[in-house]
């Protein structure tokens, strides 16, 4: 039966709410610490600022660009790059789900086709995707700032190395295939394998769990697990104790990348 | 039924052993709704791994905000579904005002969420805020459930406006009710674009998973508790009207037989809400106290008649059939903590203090009861209180206005005059607003910690 005091008790209730979720935001970090490893190789801040500046040639490689969130989802945009030029684009995330799956299987492709051809992120918006394709330059954009960052021949996650510019090179010539996505508990995990001579001479993640404990675990795990696909030549891999979950993932989304690879 | 028990030491020994208060279950429940808060905020937490620049932020206070509103929308149904832990323990007057607390909060919560989710939408598509309606009408045409999720908030905004203290006083009670039952209608639109469109439920299975169990779970409640019991209960019980006996001008009481009452579990203090299935009564439902101890074949409820329901109740015909939900009320003999009881009953309030008077086990002189009314004419049911106290030795005492119409004096003084060890009562207390406030405040002076004064009150 005490007195209630609904003024100050609405007062208090807006005052807490609002301060917890401004403390929340203000805790966010402005960049994902994730990304800058995602981004391979990352070369020393120096490098970006050679004098050279954006006429720098783009290292051989793949990269992948920051994702771009739009308003019906992430964009995100990955390049393969040889002999300083994009060989391939390719969206490893677009806006997923109702309307979006038909804008997205729509405009994509398209995107990268411009991607290709115009070599920079200089390209058209395709019409009816607006959002989809702001995004997509954006991404392409860091993907090339990322490229560029990473310099000279050999700086790149490259999967030609010192092969560079052997791409058409016949029977030899090495492959990259991107598994599917395998969702796990954590998050999502990708495996891009490169297959060269009938073998996988170079197995890594291109999407892996992340935030919180599962950073830890991801550096710990992928590693042993690329290791591991590179020696079995298969997806009969052990699982990393302690990532299970993620292990799980890998295989998955490993025997995907082969299926793909011997099909 | 009426347990007396001779005075002695050993007829209060007895009365101790079987007083052994409940705690209400209020704490823990609001530290698990807690709990539950900071798994949310976990989940948006855990699937951002940054925020770049201000449009990100907005988007981010958006969504946290989103997902607070939805927990909470999931527990506000929640405090409506009649649970008896919350209705019988916490009691149905203290989850009522949770109920309409954590309403408002909800309401602005969603206010937030969709200002700020389109404000930041709008500056990603690189507009200014001025264009936050072209933005909203954009997001409600092209993303999924979106429709749905905006008939479902401007229903929810036509009910929170309708809810405003002096709106609602201006609406017949029956009207607001059923405006009000249409929350339901809202809350099942706005589910699905939290699924499909939630940023975090996309990321993280586990979440989603979580999110229909929460809803799951509410609407497994409120199907079981709001609609198979109360069918259950009145398909064995099949209540109806047994007599209206005219108590004292314009207090009327209501006999209603039925079968196994006793089963029903009721306990004196409590309520029901019942619904007569006569002619323009059909439709609304109120909530009277029982006025006396059930027995086996008969119920009995004492009503004031004040408004357009109760002044009908006099014409109810015996036979007519009678819809009751309940018991509800944590009035109950289950708060009493003390050997010595003062019940205190102001006006009609007197019903669920009749029935606890004759009940609450006691030896002589440990139950008082303080009755309150504008005159002596105006103590309803006065001969069988008269009856109960000389039985079982029990003190009952009067307080009317005196002739030229001057108020009664209940004050710290004067009950400490005339109950000496009123502090070492347990109080139980009945009674309109501004009468239970005077005399808590009275009480409290006198010396009985807050604790031990239970009251029931229904103002919001």
């Amino acid at each position: 039966m005490r007195k209630s005091h609904p003024v100050r008790r609405a007062v208090l209730a807006t005052a807490a709410t609002v301060s917890g979720i401004v403390l929340l935001l203000s805790l966010k970090p402005a960049s994902d610490p994730g990304a800058a490893q995602a981004a391979g190789g990352a070369a020393p801040p120096a490098a970006a600022q050679s004098p050279q500046g954006g006429a720098q040639p783009i290292g051989d490689g793949t990269v992948t660009g920051d994702a771009v969130s739009t308003q019906y989802g992430a964009v995100q945009v990955r390049l393969t790059v040889s002999g300083g030029r994009i060989t391939r684009a390719e969206a490893v995330q677009a806006p997923k789900g109702g309307q979006s799956d038909q804008v997205t299987s729509r405009s994509v492709p398209k995107l990268n086709r411009a991607a290709v051809t115009a070599g920079s992120a200089d390209i058209d918006t395709v019409s009816g995707a607006t959002y989809t394709s702001t995004g997509y330059k954006k991404s392409l954009q860091s993907a090339l700032d990322k490229a560029r960052a990473a310099g000279g021949p050999g700086g790149g996650t490259g999967d030609g190395g010192g092969a560079g510019g052997g791409s058409d090179a016949g029977e030899d010539r090495a492959r990259t295939v991107t598994g599917d996505a395998a969702q796990t508990q954590y998050g999502p995990v990708q495996v891009r394998i490169t297959v060269s001579g009938g073998k996988i001479t170079k197995a890594e993640a291109v999407r892996t769990p992340k935030g919180g404990q599962s950073d830890q675990i991801t550096s710990n795990a992928v590693p042993k697990l690329n290791q591991a696909a590179v020696t079995a030549g298969s997806a009969d891999i052990d699982a990393v104790s302690g990532a299970t979950y993620t292990s799980a993932g890998y295989k998955q989304s490993l025997q995907s990348a082969l299926d793909k690879a011997g099909g | 039924m009426t347990t007396t028990l001779a005075g002695g030491r050993a007829a209060r020994r007895q009365t101790m052993r079987r007083i052994r208060p409940r705690r209400s279950p209020a704490v823990p429940l609001l530290l698990a709704v807690g709990a539950g808060a900071v798994a949310v905020l976990w989940l948006w937490w855990s699937s951002t791994p940054s925020l770049a620049d201000t449009t990100q932020k907005i988007i981010a206070a958006g969504r946290i905000t989103g997902l607070l509103g939805g927990y909470l929308m999931a527990l506000v149904v929640l405090q409506m579904a009649r649970v008896p832990a919350l209705e019988r323990r916490v009691g149905s007057d203290r989850v009522a005002r949770w109920h309409a607390m954590s309403g408002r909060y909800t309401v602005s919560l969603v206010v937030a969420h969709v200002f700020l989710i389109m404000w930041g939408y709008a500056r990603q598509a690189g507009r200014s805020l001025g264009d936050i309606v072209q933005q909203t009408v954009t997001s409600i045409s092209t993303l999924p459930d979106m429709g749905k999720a905006a008939t479902g908030t401007g229903l929810l905004f036509v009910i929170a406006f309708l809810s405003i203290g002096p709106v609602r006083r201006r609406l017949p009670y029956d009207g607001w009710y059923h405006v009000h039952l249409l929350t339901y209608a809202a809350v099942f639109l706005t589910f699905w674009h939290q699924i499909t469109t939630g940023n975090e439920f996309a990321v993280e299975p586990a979440a989603k998973t979580f999110w229909y169990g929460l809803y799951g779970v509410v609407t497994a409640l409120v199907l079981w508790y709001r609609i198979i019991t109360p069918v259950r209960l009145n398909l064995r019980h099949r209540m109806r009207v047994a007599a209206v006996i005219e108590e004292t001008p314009g207090i009327v009481s209501v006999l209603i037989s039925g079968r196994r009452l006793h089963r029903m579990g009721a306990e004196a203090g409590q309520f029901f809400r019942w619904r007569f299935l006569a002619p323009g009564m059909r439709f609304s439902s109120h909530p009277y106290s029982l006025s006396a101890a059930p027995r086996p074949d008969m119920l009995r409820i004492t009503v004031k008649a004040i408004g357009d329901h109760t002044s009908r109740l006099r014409e109810l015909e015996p036979g007519t059939r009678v819809w009751a939900e309940g018991p509800y009320g944590a009035l109950t003999a289950q708060r009493r903590s003390r050997g010595k009881v003062l019940l205190v009953a102001g006006g009609v309030g007197i019903t669920p203090m009749r029935a606890l008077f004759e009940t609450l086990p006691g030896a002589a002189g440990d139950i008082t009861l303080l009755y309150r009314a504008n005159s002596t004419q105006d103590l309803a049911l006065w001969g069988e209180l008269a009856k109960i106290a000389d039985e079982r030795g029990a003190r009952l005492m009067y307080a009317v206005n005196s002739p030229d119409g001057e108020r009664p004096d209940i004050s710290a003084d004067s009950l400490r005059r005339k109950i000496p060890d009123v502090d070492r009562h347990d109080v139980f207390m009945c009674g309109p607003p501004g009468f239970a406030q005077s005399v808590y405040e009275a009480l409290r002076g006198a010396g009985v910690p807050a604790r031990r004064i239970h009251h029931e009150s229904f103002e919001m």
